[in-house]
């Protein structure tokens, strides 16, 4: 049976650290790989900001292109070449019609404000 | 521009501002238990190469998991059990745990400057070496890392009284090891 003053030893021999000579090494390689993950942790939020952003702005384009499509066929006493001249007129319109625009624009805009900030932070932490 | 002085604090203080994302006083963790992380995984078993390589994985799964240590034990014991954790998995991943009883060699551990509390260690590291690979593995766990017999066994998918053999066998190998001078004195005397 094993002798309790001879686990506590053993306890205490196993509690103290041996010493290495590229402990500081070991240290920074550590502190190098942390830094690195949060990089890249902020560059891939920052990268999903702007696929959001870009689905975001897609989905309402989307949204205005098929209203706008249900309508040209709800027109149907007109001819088919008329069809289509409206049908870009007013596809056209969705891409040049203020609020429109302001969505796109806005869109864009968040999208590049992420990407900037992802790219930032992960020149600042690189 | 000064140099940054390195954070002060409890270890446990430390943890937290770690878990709030402050990668200096994880930092200053590192400094203070690199080496007794180092010293473990060599201690169970692993090449110093693996060692270095396992110990760093384990700060940084230390670093994710800060938030789960909430100071009910050291925060060394703590990341000691992520870092044998992580050893075992990695020889279950290579099959290599074999419970033979055949004595494998083993790497020197740290710097072997003999005096003082440093001539113990060497003592402790090279009386490991006697003893057979799931010995060691099972001592190391049990009074290096701190786990139970019970946890040894569930992580080693061993029987517990497995565990409590190779523990055992492995204690009368560093006792005779260990032996100093005094402790055959007081055998004697109550002899």
């Amino acid at each position: 049976m094993a002798e309790p003053d001879f686990e506590a030893r053993l306890t205490r021999l196993f509690a103290e650290a041996p010493s290495f000579p590229d402990a500081a090494l070991f240290n920074a390689e550590v502190s190098a790989k942390l830094d690195r993950g949060w990089a890249m942790r902020r560059l891939f939020i920052g990268a999903a900001g702007v696929a959001a952003g870009l689905i975001a702005a897609f989905q309402i384009l989307s949204t205005r292109f098929s209203s706008e499509i249900a309508q040209i066929s709800r027109d149907g006493s007109h001819g088919i070449e008329n069809e289509i001249n409206a049908g870009y007129a007013k596809v056209a319109s969705v891409f040049t019609s203020p609020g429109s625009v302001e969505a796109v624009w806005l869109a864009a805009g968040l999208a590049l404000v992420a990407l900037a900030f992802a790219v930032t932070r992960a020149v600042e932490e690189l | 521009m000064g140099m940054e002085r390195p954070p002060t604090g409890h270890d446990i203080e430390l943890a937290a501002r770690a878990a709030g994302g402050d990668r200096q006083a994880y930092g200053e963790l590192v400094r203070r238990h690199g080496s007794a992380v180092r010293g473990l995984l060599r201690r169970l078993g692993a090449d110093s190469a693996a060692a270095d390589d396992l110990a760093q994985d384990a700060f940084l799964t230390g670093f994710e998991q800060c938030a789960e240590f909430r100071g009910e034990g050291t925060f060394g014991a703590w990341i000691k059990k992520i870092a044998a954790r992580l050893y075992l998995k990695k020889v279950k991943r290579e099959a290599r745990l074999i419970f033979s009883d055949a004595v494998e060699p083993v790497e020197a551990i740290g710097r072997t400057d003999a005096s003082g509390d440093a001539a113990s260690r060497i003592d402790l590291d090279e009386a490991l070496k006697a003893l057979s690979r799931g010995e060691r593995l099972c001592v190391s766990l049990c009074y290096g890392a701190d786990w139970s017999h019970a946890e040894a066994a569930e992580a080693l998918n061993i029987p517990l009284g497995t565990v409590k053999s190779h523990v055992k066998r492995g204690l009368d190998k560093l006792r005779a090891r260990l032996a100093r001078p005094e402790d055959g004195a007081r055998r004697e005397a109550h002899g």
